[in-house]
């Protein structure tokens, strides 16, 4: 079907529950870049659309430096990308979300939504849990907070339920003397689905690393943290050798499949050269 | 230096204003009362018998007004793309036929209240296929136990080969001092134009079919259309107003056409049909995928002494243009490079992939990849450099073209010799070369010709009819079509030149065939040369029709008279009149209606591009961008320079694409598209494209063409390619010899050679 | 169902009755009446069906008809300052070339009226960026970049971009 039948909610409650009533037919719409651009190619046929952008409480964006970084689920990428305080604290993110799509769509394109939708090259995802993120959910029994690295169950999928929604996302403030990279990796310089995407917060302790999380996109089912190359600097001076191996760990440590856009064999030589850069720039960056 | 009024400025286009607004109409802003939206079913199959089709259940979706399959449409063989009566095209295409022959041929279509309505019904139309074995590469579709695609083409073989021979190889290869051989693979590009294809039809209570197209050959549709409908010509009309680009595949027909068509008939309302994106991809054409194995003997002092090569082209599903395609890519391998030995052969091959068809450079893009990446190769065996060896063989005057005619001037040397100059070549090659991380940086240079006509393929004519109103104001009547190119802005200031009248008093009337003279189209880098002339032509009738009256009224002889600007001078007095009062009325006497016609045969001009290309390679992860590019590009007579320079932009950034980027893909399984979007089919945009510092030159004008303009739009799209290719070599040592050269095959060449 | 949509475009106010799944990019071009607004994709990929909505640039076919009530839209149609006159972009659009086949041409331009809106002197990077989603296959992009640098200049900016 391309033809459906569309409801504006007008609060959480409303909206919870006509997508219950909807049993899976429905679709929820914020920005629209995915779904409607899912709907034409047939990719998904929700027989019922759920616009929450009527919803009032989601469309803030604040940062005070106990509670870090919070933005509603209807807070558009444009936003998230012009936001001084997202440029400065977290540009990781504001790096992942200058790459998403083009302007055009950036003024649409809510991060909640790349959340949800989940899929495995979705830019935003590797700084966010990087980051350290958590997702509120607004669900009919009430509310729960998931942190984004248990967030993805699959390609697509999330531990959301149909009649659920994530109403907010959290940011931890960054600690101090804390680098944070996203390397995206495509063919060409914008309008890419990353072939490989690398994350990386680096907090330093004196000349040694202090805490450490890389997250890579693209070369699996969902985001990963790649633990091992995490493992090789916490604690460590951060030199070269170090970078190196963590880089090599990291590449291991990814699954990438093949299709048109890139070889698995190439995602994952990418994994480690971009992890390395990464890790290279996240230092230069936390000094 | 210029004593010329119009040609050689880049005057206000007339086509602008509409289009910088919004209010210039292409055939899919027509809105006709009444109208139903058409839309095509398509294959999920490549190779297949049709078992059953079976439309009851559409029909009877609300909203739904007809229907039709092979069974209810008229059953004539016809070619496609309409070239009549030409080689250059092949006869092998049903409007619906009983099988399919790739992934996505249309086998239904429906006609609708609504776009949303129409591609739901879709759903509802059940087929039944029973599968035949099908080919996707070359190799298996030449194999003895192949599949047959189409009757009457055994060996799955499009046209008979193509065989050129000039001259004696066997003696030329035992006179080298060196041979050089090597096999290139052309990847599967398409044209991209960023409007699908549309057609809107609409039948009058006469039986008169007019169709709003946006096609380049509205009189080559009009023709096809005709027969296959059983319509007299006079009843069929076509028109184009705005074109969004078609870049030489828009001169097909698409099956959708004829189904636009045949839905107005049966519903008897007017129908439009619009091309989804993906769409574009499935049903369209793409440039011919293959492969050019070339054989050249080079004497010590970098002469030529034999060239041989076989050219295999990968047609798709049906023919198209694959014959001309073949031909001319083939053919064009007698020259660029002199040489006086050459055996080439060409081949096109049906297999089930897309259908490829012509996009701009026609073939000679894909062998000319391989000749200049060659020489290249040659020039570093040979210890020379590579823009130098190419200088000393660069076709000149009175040299052999492969359309059998002499080349006029020395306009490749001179594109080679100044592109040299301008980015300081020898400097460039004999730099350090600090490496610096794992980033290189490479200079290379390739080289192009291409003609301005398809003659000899097909004979073409020009006509062009040019009317003065009573005021003094000129139109112009052309049937070439407008893709977006400046060339109906080129055609008028040609008139206004001729005639000499200021350029705003031209005005061009075009895309409609029941109006405009006869022309075979845009394409084939012609409608400059060949319109251009055509309208020069009548513009100078039409002169000397003015300058009778006026002589009368000057009292002098007409051969006396000059007129430039719209006024008429006595050379040697102060005597003088405008055109406007020369051609209007006086007491008693009504003003004069002057119009001319005119009928150009062109022969055939080539025009020359020597392109340099500065590339960069991230030699860790395999990413290839190009830093700059200086295109040198020789025509003739620059006519409006702001279009010309537009028109090798472009094409540079179709070349950039085909070289690094751009492929069509299909699963070698079954043939389904793989990339069918924007998303995947990769095509350099804002960032990734470099800047561009164009030079025009215009040393080796042609006699043949309006003030001696040739043609430019195919230009650029052959010599960017492997200029860029030849960089790569010079920044990392890994010689490609295929396009698109991916990242992935970058770190697998730069694995090799450090092996 | 379709709904009564009230919209204002180009400066005037509309009512459109609007079914929910029509993209406003169709809904302009049908239900509106304004065809200048084109369909090159439909997916969002391409950039030329750019409008602006309360002066964001947006790709008209990922925006819902039905979204838009009591919203502003400003659509190539309503760009020029007068039947007579036209914008500088416009203008420089065709004294420097940055439109050939014009199919792009529209959704460029907008695109480039929101750019300069919000960045009056953007270096060239900055314009390419601005531009990364819009597709042109017939200029190679350096007029469309030559126009928006020219009209920068010409509206008080463009000492980074000159």
């Amino acid at each position: 079907m391309i033809r459906f039948e569309y409801f504006e909610p007008a609060t959480l409650a409303e909206a919870v529950a006509l997508l219950g009533r909807c049993d899976g037919n429905a679709a929820v719409l914020a920005g629209g870049t995915d779904l409607l651009v899912e709907i034409r190619e047939h990719i998904r046929r929700p027989a019922y659309v759920v616009n929450i952008k009527q919803i009032p409480g989601m469309e803030e964006l604040s940062y005070d430096a106990a509670r870090g970084l919070r933005f509603g689920a209807l807070v558009t990428s444009r936003a998230i990308e012009l936001s001084p305080v997202v440029q400065e604290k977290y540009p990781g993110l504001a790096q992942a979300v200058r790459e998403l799509g083009s302007i055009q769509v950036r003024h649409r394109a809510t991060v909640v939504g790349n959340i949800c939708r989940a899929s495995p090259s979705a830019d935003t995802l590797p700084p966010l849990i990087a980051d350290g993120a958590a997702a509120r959910i607004y669900g009919p029994a009430g509310e729960r907070v998931v942190a984004l690295e248990e967030f993805f169950t699959g390609p697509g999928r999330t531990v959301l339920k149909t009649d659920e929604l994530v109403t907010e996302i959290t940011v931890p403030p960054p600690p101090p003397r804390t680098g944070k990279i996203y390397i995206k990796h495509g063919r060409r310089k914008a309008m890419e689905l990353a072939t490989v995407g690398v994350a990386v917060s680096l907090t330093l302790a004196g000349d040694s690393c202090g805490e450490v999380r890389i997250v890579l996109g693209a070369v699996a089912p969902t985001p990963i943290r790649a633990r091992q190359a995490e493992a090789l600097l916490r604690g460590q001076v951060v030199a070269a050798d170090r970078i190196a191996s963590a880089a090599q760990a990291a590449m291991a440590e990814a699954r990438p499949i093949g299709n048109v856009r890139a070889s698995a064999e190439y995602r994952r030589e990418m994994a480690e050269v971009l992890t390395r850069r990464a890790l290279e720039q996240a230092l230069e960056a936390a000094r | 230096m210029s004593d010329l009024d119009v040609i050689g400025t880049s005057v206000r286009r007339p086509d602008m204003p509409g289009k910088v607004t919004g209010h210039a109409l292409y055939a899919g802003d027509l809105a006709l009362p009444g109208m139903l939206h058409g839309k095509l079913k398509r294959s999920t199959i490549a190779h297949a018998e049709i078992k059953r089709i079976d439309t009851a259940k559409a029909l009877a979706f609300p909203g739904v007004r007809a229907v039709l399959t092979h069974a209810n449409v008229p059953r004539v063989l016809h070619y496609g793309s309409p070239h009549p009566r030409s080689v250059s095209v092949t006869k092998d295409q049903y409007i619906l036929d009983t099988k399919v022959r790739y992934w996505g041929e249309a086998v239904a279509a429906v006609a609708a209240e609504s776009e949303e309505i129409a591609e739901e019904a879709l759903d509802l139309i059940e087929v039944e296929y029973a599968a035949l074995p099908a080919v996707f590469a070359v190799e298996q579709a030449l194999a003895p136990d192949a599949p047959l695609i189409h009757d009457g083409h055994p060996g799955n073989l499009v046209a008979d080969p193509v065989v050129v021979k000039r001259g004696d190889v066997d003696r030329g290869f035992a006179d080298a001092d060196l041979v050089i051989e090597g096999t290139y693979e052309m990847g599967r590009p398409t044209p991209a134009y960023m409007e699908p294809n549309v057609c809107v039809c609409q039948w009058d209570a006469d039986g008169k079919l007019t169709a709003w197209i946006s096609t380049q050959t509205p009189f080559m549709v009009r023709g096809i259309l005709a027969e296959v409908l059983g319509l007299p010509y006079h009843k069929v009309r076509v028109l184009v107003d705005h074109m969004g680009g078609g870049f030489g595949a828009k001169q097909d027909l698409f099956q959708t056409e004829f189904l636009c068509a045949l839905l107005a008939r049966e519903t008897r309302r007017p129908v439009r049909m619009e091309f989804t994106r993906k769409e574009t991809f499935l049903g369209g054409r793409s440039r011919h995928p293959g492969t050019v194995w070339l054989k050249q003997g080079f004497r010590k002092d970098g002469s030529i002494s034999a060239r041989q090569a076989r050219v295999t082209f990968n047609s798709g599903a049906y023919g198209s243009h694959g014959p001309g395609v073949t031909a001319v890519g083939t053919a064009a391998l007698t020259s660029l490079f002199r040489c006086d030995n050459v055996h080439l052969e060409g081949r096109c091959v049906y297999t089930n992939a897309p259908i490829a068809g012509a996009y701009r450079g026609y073939g000679v893009v894909q062998t000319y990849y391989a000749l200049d990446i060659q020489l290249d190769e040659a020039a570093e065996r040979l210890g020379l450099d590579p823009a130098e060896l190419k200088l000393r063989n660069a076709v000149r005057e009175g040299d052999l073209a492969p359309s059998g005619h002499p080349i006029v001037g020395h306009g490749l040397e001179d594109c080679i010799r100044r592109g040299i100059e301008e980015v300081g070549w020898p400097t460039l090659r004999h730099r350090a070369r600090a490496a610096r991380g794992p980033v290189r940086r490479g200079w290379g240079m390739g080289c192009e010709m291409h003609g301005s006509s398809a003659y000899p393929g097909i004979k073409e004519q020009g006509n062009a009819t040019v009317r003065m109103n009573e005021d003094g104001t000129v139109q112009l009547f052309t049937g070439t079509t407008g893709l977006g190119t400046g060339a109906h802005t080129a055609l008028a200031q040609v008139v206004a030149e001729e005639l000499g009248v200021r350029f705003e008093d031209v005005s061009v009337v075009h895309g409609d065939t029941d109006v405009a003279p006869w022309d075979i189209g845009a394409f084939a880098s012609h409608t400059t040369y060949m319109g251009g002339r055509a309208a020069q032509m009548a513009a100078a009738q039409v002169k000397r029709e003015l300058l009778e009256r006026a002589a009368d009224e000057l009292e002098a002889a007409a051969a006396d008279l000059e007129v430039r600007q719209g006024v008429i001078t006595v050379r040697g007095s102060d005597r003088r009149l405008s055109v406007r009062e020369a051609i209007g009325p006086k007491k008693g006497i009504p003003s004069a209606h002057i119009v001319a016609s005119a009928t150009y045969r062109p022969t055939k001009s080539y025009s020359f591009a020597a392109h340099f290309v500065e590339v960069q390679v991230d030699t860790e992860t395999g990413q290839i961008d190009v830093l700059q590019v200086v295109p040198v590009h020789e025509i003739g007579r620059v006519i409006h320079p702001v279009a010309a320079a537009g028109q090798i932009e472009g094409g540079i950034q179709q070349g950039i694409g085909h070289t690094l980027t751009e492929d069509y893909v299909i699963d070698p399984a079954d043939g389904r598209s793989l990339n069918a979007g924007f998303v995947d089919y990769k095509m350099p945009l804002s960032m990734d494209m470099p800047p561009i510092r164009t030079i025009m030159l215009e040393t080796a004008p042609d006699p043949g063409g309006p003030y001696g303009a040739k043609g430019v739009g195919e230009d650029p799209i052959i010599a960017i390619g492997p200029a860029i290719a030849n960089a790569v070599y010079d920044a990392i040592g890994v010689r490609f010899r295929h396009y698109p050269i991916t990242p992935e095959q970058v770190l697998q060449g730069l694995r090799e050679k450090h092996e | 169902m379709k709904e009564l949509v009230r919209v204002t475009i180009n400066g005037e106010a509309r009512e459109l009755a609007v079914a929910p799944y029509r993209s406003l990019l169709d809904v302009l071009r049908n239900e509106a009446g304004l065809t200048g607004t084109k369909k090159g994709c439909d997916v969002g990929d391409c950039g030329a069906c750019t409008v602006l909505l309360d002066g964001d640039p947006v790709n008209a076919c990922l925006v819902l008809g039905v979204e838009v009530k009591g919203r502003r839209i400003t659509t190539i149609e309503g760009l020029q300052p007068a039947p007579d006159r036209l914008h500088p972009l416009q203008e420089n659009f065709i004294k420097y070339g940055g439109a050939q086949c014009g199919f792009c041409t529209p959704g460029v331009i907008m695109m480039a009226k929101a750019l300069l809106d919000e960045n009056p002197d953007p270096t060239e990077a900055e314009i390419r960026f601005g531009l990364a989603g819009n597709i042109c296959r017939c200029t190679g992009y350096t007029k469309i970049v030559e126009a928006i640098q020219a009209t920068a200049r010409q509206l008080g900016g463009g000492k980074r971009g000159a």
